[in-house]
């Protein structure tokens, strides 16, 4: 959803002290500025800062994806109360308020993920709710000087330096400078803000070389089994291990799929959404008892075919952007790029490899 | 990361004689994976699959969780490989009824301990090596002793504060819970076909992921567990956001311990006070 796009060598030199000087100024305009901070040990998450000295600048990816401030665990969608002369009253919650809000320090992979949940947000039905919070938000992502070994953004159309769906894309330099890459009208508002923190860079300044990412697999190939294979044996043996948990989705920068509740006493409540997944049981069972999705194996194959197959098939492109986290996750060692081998593997013909 | 030859060339024999003689259908153990930062769990099905059984350092996992899953048990009997704290689990499921002991076959692996360092709950270990399997691989490990305070120090570090500290420190940990019940489904005794929170008509526990919700999710699963977590620590390994859950269970653990001399999963034969009616009961339980 970047306004503009504009030249994509539009660059600016940022001086040492410049985040300083971002945070300070933004905080002074009253925008919300998002940055990451270890919560934990050794643990970053995305949140609200008040100064520029938390931000974390030395980290692989936050351990939530950038997916919960558009899109956040819970949300109230509407509530009601019974009145006196027994009616209900029902207040809608107004759609989320376009507060500025600006990200500092996102990555790469989970800024490009927007692209798919935009689209789904935007599709048959256009959610107030999430197109508020995206258009209210601004993402300064910070390129990735250091992939995880979990990480495949490259073998999905990613790169440690994609700047789809940024509005500035930050080269961090060793001696705190920067090179600030604009690429929408958002983007040259944030430059523009910084006054003379950032200067155009001199001409000829060239981008750093992105860090080696190994491509691991061809989605086209994967997609080319999966076009055949819905009743293959592979996914019962690819499931063995699974437990059905949500940790995968739940952490997926791209996995969007919810279930509403109403939470309520005798006399007011609240209607939610809540992320849900299909790894669950219950996220398919019908109120006659039925599951369509009666075992981990049909619920595994979903997760893989709604990624690679299905979600390309109606929106043009991936619904994985390799940024690890599931892997990461999994108690059992569940390995997405493994199964993503072992497919195109399948897929050229060849023999059956570890899962 | 250290493979433990001493343990897994006798494992890998062992499961390879008792898939080729069909003694069972399937032997469940731990594999290499250089990707993943632990051994995951491998199921062999083939003698010749068995090869690719390890034991190092790095198996963590607690595998009788598998014990309870129809397609697991769809495929016959279990060859499965336990350490002395999975065991523990195991005599809970015998005990409850949910497995029969000659639906598996039990293959016991001495343990010094898992993870470098050691995991905390490997530290304070009172089975390192297990009981009453049928067949066990390696040689015995020394075992020391562990007293009470050692047994439940993290559960007394949070004693230790006071009341508005102890809220303050559950409430930003359960805060942080995103509801995706991985430490529900790797529990081995979290077995439920339908479990508490998803019942709805009533909705006894909220699912939304708000403070309120939270807190009577993982009440409502310390509550189910209490006299029966062996305190494997598998739900606080899962656990996506760090949550230190073991805490809640040693706490659970140390309530037994102290008010009916009792310790989950140490045999299949033991009574669970909780399920066992007792005249001397001092029902220290009942408010």
């Amino acid at each position: 959803m970047n306004s503009a796009k504009v030249d994509e060598q539009t660059l600016y030199q940022a001086a040492t002290g410049w985040l300083k000087s971002a945070v300070d100024i933004l905080l002074g305009a009253g925008v919300e500025v998002i940055a990451p901070i270890e919560t934990d040990p050794g643990v970053v998450e995305l949140a609200a800062v008040n100064s520029s000295e938390a931000v974390a600048l030395d980290y692989v990816n936050a351990r939530l994806p950038l997916k919960r401030l558009l899109f956040p665990v819970t949300e109230v969608l509407l509530e009601y109360e019974k009145q006196s002369d027994g009616d209900v009253d029902v207040k809608s919650e107004p759609a989320a308020s376009p507060k500025d809000v600006v990200v500092i320090g996102a990555r790469p992979c989970d800024v490009a993920a927007l692209e798919a949940l935009d689209k789904v947000f935007h599709w048959d039905y256009d959610d107030v709710h999430y197109s508020g919070r995206r258009e209210g938000t601004t993402l300064i992502t910070f390129a990735c000087t250091k992939p995880g070994p979990q990480c495949f953004c490259t073998s999905v159309g990613g790169s440690p330096h994609n700047s789809a769906q940024s509005d500035v894309l930050v080269f961090l330099e060793d001696d705190g400078r920067a090179l600030l890459q604009v690429c929408s009208d958002k983007g040259a508002k944030f430059v523009d803000q910084l006054g003379d923190v950032a200067k155009p860079a001199p001409a000829g300044s060239k981008l750093p070389a992105p860090p080696e990412v190994k491509a691991r697999f061809e989605p086209e190939k994967v997609k080319q089994w999966l076009d055949e294979s819905f009743e293959d044996d592979f996914w019962a043996d690819v499931s063995l291990k699974c437990l059905g948990c949500g940790a995968c989705s739940y952490l997926c920068p791209t996995c969007h799929c919810f279930d509403i509740v109403d939470e309520a006493n005798w006399h007011s409540g609240q209607r939610r959404r809540n992320w849900d997944c299909c790894s669950h049981p219950m996220f398919t069972k019908h109120a006659s008892g039925h599951n369509p999705r009666p075992d981990q194996a049909s619920r595994c194959r979903q997760r893989v075919m709604h990624k690679f197959k299905y979600f390309p098939e109606r929106f043009g492109q991936i619904a994985c952007v390799g940024c690890g986290r599931c892997t990461r996750a999994c108690c059992v060692g569940q390995n997405l790029v493994s199964i993503l081998t072992d497919i195109e593997t399948r897929a050229k013909g060849g023999a059956n490899c570890d899962a | 990361m250290s493979t433990n030859t001493a343990i897994t060339e006798p494992l890998q024999r062992a499961a390879a004689e008792l898939l080729s003689e069909g003694k069972v259908a399937v032997v469940i153990g731990y594999g290499m994976d250089g990707d993943s930062s632990f051994s995951p769990p491998l199921f062999a099905r083939e003698p010749q699959e068995a090869e690719r059984l390890v034991f190092d350092d790095r198996c963590f996992g607690n595998l009788s969780v598998y014990l309870s899953k129809d397609h697991i048990r769809r495929m016959g009997k279990i060859g499965i490989v336990v350490k002395g704290c999975d065991l523990r689990a195991v005599n809970v499921l015998l005990r409850e009824h949910v497995v029969k002991r000659e639906d598996v076959v039990l293959i016991g692996v001495p343990c010094a301990g898992q993870g470098d360092p050691l995991l905390g709950k490997c530290s304070v270990c009172e089975q390192r090596n297990p009981q009453g399997c049928d067949i066990v691989v390696g040689d015995p490990v020394e075992q020391p002793q562990i007293d009470a305070a050692q047994r439940y120090s993290e559960a007394a570090d949070i004693d230790a504060k006071s009341i508005e500290e102890r809220w303050e420190f559950w409430s930003g940990q359960l805060s942080k819970c995103i509801r995706c019940y991985a430490c529900r489904n790797v529990c081995p005794l979290c077995y439920c076909k339908r479990c508490i929170t998803e019942k709805t008509v009533p909705q006894w526990i909220e699912t939304s992921a708000h403070l309120r919700g939270n807190i009577a999710w993982n009440v409502a699963r310390a509550f189910h567990l209490t006299g029966r977590c062996v305190n494997c620590g598998e739900c606080e390994r899962a656990c996506p956001m760090d949550i230190p859950l073991g805490a809640i269970n040693q706490k659970m653990a140390q309530l037994m311990d102290e008010r009916y001399d009792f310790q989950s999963g140490l045999s299949s034969e033991d009574k669970a006070p909780f399920t066992t009616f007792n005249v001397d009961d001092p029902e220290t339980g009942i408010l």
